[in-house]
């Protein structure tokens, strides 16, 4: 049994299971609320209750009080569902957000190819048009498998029941493995989507920098087709950071795009460059070669970061000592299960970082 | 009259543009008198703020919310403790020894929370950024609170034990009180960024946890349940004014980058203060709480090495690096605790708290806890020390100790490398020398000599006549000036003090509950 949790203002809505208290449930969906100790102590994670039934847990009487309870506030750390539940939470709107509902479709394999030694590029055809922001994800369903796997979509907004994946091959994945080895043209491929809160926020005017590492490169792809598409007149850069020349995928399209728009800047870098890859770009990683073409000032900008933890680490870094901080710098990490396993520890100093 | 409902009725807003909307207009330039003269400590100690309306508002309460919240909380409060005195819970506890952790907590602790409060009261005035005003006067009033709350808790315990009687008076005379006290009125004297650097982000955030931790759970597992109570109330407090530490420094360090490395020299002296005081916390969790909840060398590892160490993962962002020495103080952790504890056994007579040897069994424990330490070090300084008792000779070290010129602890620490050698460094400053217990003291001195060398040392208060009595005369036949000191301290001279088996809480504890003095 479980119900639905509605948190305004975003307007979301995410599943909770029975006994599942409303902070893990949001937690886990990738929606965002305040909190601290989470046992119910500190009332850091204190919300409204707008509409629904709850059970307030074991909320300490000295973190919410009686009269608290009588206006319909509870602690989203222990309170759990008896109904269907809208919460007010103490949360940023986000103008830019569209909240396109979450739906699982089924695609068929229309193409398969190698778009690098370890990346396949898989496209999809729907039965109907897909609705997404550029920069969301979808889960893929794989056979046998309980937990799907995020892919973020590749191509812009608008190619209708046409979707783009770009896989890379995790060494000893056995979702990868499945989509590089075994799929073929013809096949069904379950999925649900679209997720994330990885988009552009069109409505901020400051300069764009995208940087991407590996198959990172999928989102901000579709961030800035999208964007070009529809005439932006912002500087755009984009720095894709990959090891070696074959790697580099999509190099031609988008080094074309950097000649038809004049504020489109592509940066492409590769950290082990060889003698084969004949290479006179920059040779180090995607942070190094954002320091060196922005000079290591990256103020009045936004980033928007898609790759490999490591990466994302090393860049925010960077852009942190290059005076961009947290409300400037949006993030889509991708964790393997591998990861996943050795994260490090992080503390509450950042909020989406 | 029917109006007919709008289409799409104005939106809703989201608390966080209510309370801007509420709290929009609070502050004003100041036009006939010059900002800076109305605002005149806010750019001296170098940090740069370019755009106050960046300071991100952690509390977002407002007041009429705030006194509705904390009427409430109050009076649960003191309904438990009403319940606590008429059922006599002070004698629920394990036993007569738990009871010093309460007075060394409110003589050393509970001041704290006052001082505290004027320190936020002054930051507050000195910010002319309007929500660092606000923030910091909730917590001044917070802090207020918690001070209040404490005395009124722990008051009952002063109607059966000795030493409780008159924390304030003792808190600014005593030598080992003047090392919280020397601590927060370094951050006081401070300018405001510093203060709250000090106070909101290195102490509150950074290491209070090692203080409240122990404490709180240590009352808990001792049977203590006023002491519990008023930790619970005090803990919903203690998330905002965390939250506010973490907002100080991101926001000091966001705004300009010659702000980083003073801060970075603000991380590193008030990580060491903070560490030494809690020196007193370690003896409290290894040696004077009878049922035991962790070790020191445990809390350390886990609240400072583990939740620390990813804290200052995520500062080094921004350039911050861990706090200079944190590798010297995890190096003492497996003797801190017996070190500070040893200094407290030898100068017991002039303390308010009672000190004693441990128990077998509690031996045991230590000796688990620090396998490569105990054993060697400090049990056999123990069994000397009982088998003396034992002969009637229970040993009081009748000298004055040589204090450390910054943390005002007596200077028993021991080398980072060698735990068997006292370790002594010296500055000189104006033709005088100064003695510090660590690197870490001496650096803070050199940094500013100027402001240290006007501590006001108990010891050498002492040697200049200046703990007696109005109108007692040092020079009459006879005088004894230790006896003439703690009577200036406000001590119950015979009970407040020295060995706790031999003491009227003892004593009165027997006989009161029938329980064994130390409960095993």
């Amino acid at each position: 049994m479980s119900y639905r949790l509605t948190i305004e203002p975003l307007g979301q809505t995410v599943e909770a299971e029975e006994g599942q208290t409303m902070l893990d449930a949001c937690l886990r969906a990738g929606v965002w609320l305040p909190h601290a100790c989470g046992h119910g102590l500190c009332a850091t994670c204190k919300v409204q209750i707008v509409d629904g039934e709850i059970e307030n847990g074991s909320a300490s009487p000295f973190a919410l009080m009686d009269f608290e309870r009588d206006e319909g506030r509870a602690l989203a750390c222990c309170a759990t569902l008896q109904s269907d539940v809208t919460i007010e939470a103490d949360i940023d709107e986000d103008p830019d957000a569209r909240h396109v509902p979450v739906r699982d479709f089924i695609g068929v394999v229309t193409a398969h190819s190698d778009l690098s030694p370890t990346i396949k590029g898989i496209t999809l055809e729907l039965a109907e048009d897909f609705d997404f922001q550029a920069g969301q994800y979808i889960q893929v369903h794989i056979p046998h498998d309980e937990a799907p796997r995020a892919f973020s979509l590749a191509n812009p907004p608008g190619t209708g029941r046409r979707i783009e994946l770009n896989v890379r091959r995790v060494p000893d994945g056995k979702g990868t493995a499945w989509l590089h080895d075994d799929v073929k043209v013809g096949d069904p491929i379950r999925f649900a989507g679209p997720f994330g809160r990885f988009f552009v926020r069109t409505s901020d005017p400051k300069p764009l920098i995208f940087i991407a590492g590996g198959s990172g490169l999928s989102s901000p792809r579709s961030m800035i087709l999208d964007l070009l598409q529809r005439g932006e007149t912002r500087v755009i850069t984009l720095i894709h950071g990959a090891r070696n020349r074959s790697e580099l995928y999509y190099r031609e399209e988008l080094a074309a795009l950097a000649t038809a728009y004049s504020n489109f800047h592509y940066v492409p870098a590769l950290s082990e460059p060889s003698e084969a890859c004949e290479w006179s770009g920059f040779s180090g990683h995607a942070h190094e070669a954002a320091a060196a073409h922005f000079g290591g000032d990256f103020r009045e900008h936004r980033a928007y970061l898609c790759g490999p933890p490591p990466m994302i680490e090393a860049c925010i870094r960077t852009l942190m000592q290059g005076r961009l901080f947290e409300r400037d710098i949006f993030t889509e990490k991708f964790l393997t299960s591998a990861d996943a396993a050795q994260g490090v520890a992080r503390s509450p100093l950042f909020r989406t970082l | 009259m029917n109006m007919p409902a709008a289409p799409n009725g104005p939106k809703k807003l989201s608390l966080k543009e209510n309370y801007a909307l509420l709290t929009r207009g609070l502050g004003w330039d100041t036009s006939y008198e010059d900002m800076d003269k109305a605002f005149p400590l806010d750019k001296f100690e170098g940090i740069r703020i370019h755009d106050w309306e960046k300071w991100e508002d952690p509390f977002r309460l407002t007041m009429d919310a705030y006194w509705k919240y904390q009427g409430e909380k109050e009076r649960k409060l003191y309904a438990i403790v009403d319940a606590f005195q008429q059922n006599n819970g002070q004698f629920n506890v394990v036993d007569a020894r738990y009871i010093n952790t309460l007075k060394l907590f409110l003589t050393g602790v509970s001041p704290l929370e006052y001082a505290a409060h004027r320190g936020f009261a002054m930051a507050g005035r000195n910010f002319r950024g309007t929500s660092a005003r606000i923030a910091c006067q909730m917590q001044a009033i917070d802090e207020l609170r918690h001070a209040q709350t404490q005395a009124h808790t722990i008051s009952q315990y002063n109607k059966f034990f000795n030493g409780l009687h008159d924390p304030g008076h003792m808190h600014d005379r005593v030598w080992y009180l003047s090392v919280p006290k020397s601590y927060f009125e370094d951050a006081m004297t401070a300018g405001p960024f510093e203060f709250v650097t000090a106070i909101s982000f290195s102490f509150e955030y950074v290491l209070t946890n090692l203080l409240f931790m122990p404490f709180m759970s240590g009352a808990a597992y001792n049977g203590d349940m006023a002491t519990v109570t008023f930790g619970f109330s005090a803990q919903s407090d203690e998330s905002r004014h965390m939250t506010l530490g973490l907002e100080v420094v991101k926001f000091i360090l966001e705004q300009d980058p010659a702000n980083i490395p003073i801060v970075q020299r603000w991380l590193d002296k008030w990580f060491w203060r903070g560490y030494r005081l809690l020196g007193l916390v370690s003896m409290m969790m290894d040696y004077m709480l009878p049922r035991r909840v962790m070790s020191w060398a445990e809390a350390w590892e886990m609240y400072f090495e583990q939740n620390g160490g990813a804290l200052f993962n995520d500062l080094a962002r921004y350039g911050i690096r861990m706090p200079k020495y944190h590798d010297v103080a995890s190096m003492e952790k497996h003797r801190l605790s017996h070190e500070v504890w040893g200094i407290f056994y030898n100068y017991t007579h002039a303390a308010a708290f009672h000190t004693w040897v441990p128990e077998q069994a509690e031996m045991e424990w230590l000796a688990s806890k620090y396998p490569e330490t105990f054993d060697r070090l400090y049990r056999p300084r123990l069994e000397y020390w009982r088998a003396q008792q034992e002969q009637g000779k229970r040993f009081y070290n009748p000298t004055l100790p040589m204090l450390c010129q910054t943390c005002q602890i007596p200077m028993g620490f021991t080398e980072p490398d060698d735990p068997t050698k006292i370790c002594y460094r010296e500055s000189d400053y104006r033709d005088n020398k100064f003695h510090f217990c660590s690197d870490g003291c001496k650096d803070i001195f050199d940094n500013e000599p100027e402001k240290y060398v006007q501590s006001w040392l108990p010891v050498h208060q002492i040697y200049q006549g200046n703990c007696f009595r109005p109108g007692v005369d040092p020079t009459a036949p006879g005088f004894d000036p230790l006896a003439e000191v703690l009577l200036y301290y406000g001590y119950h001279v015979g009970e407040d003090g020295g060995e706790y088996l031999d003491s009227p809480d003892r004593r009165n504890w027997e006989q009161w509950t029938g329980k064994p003095a130390v409960a095993t």
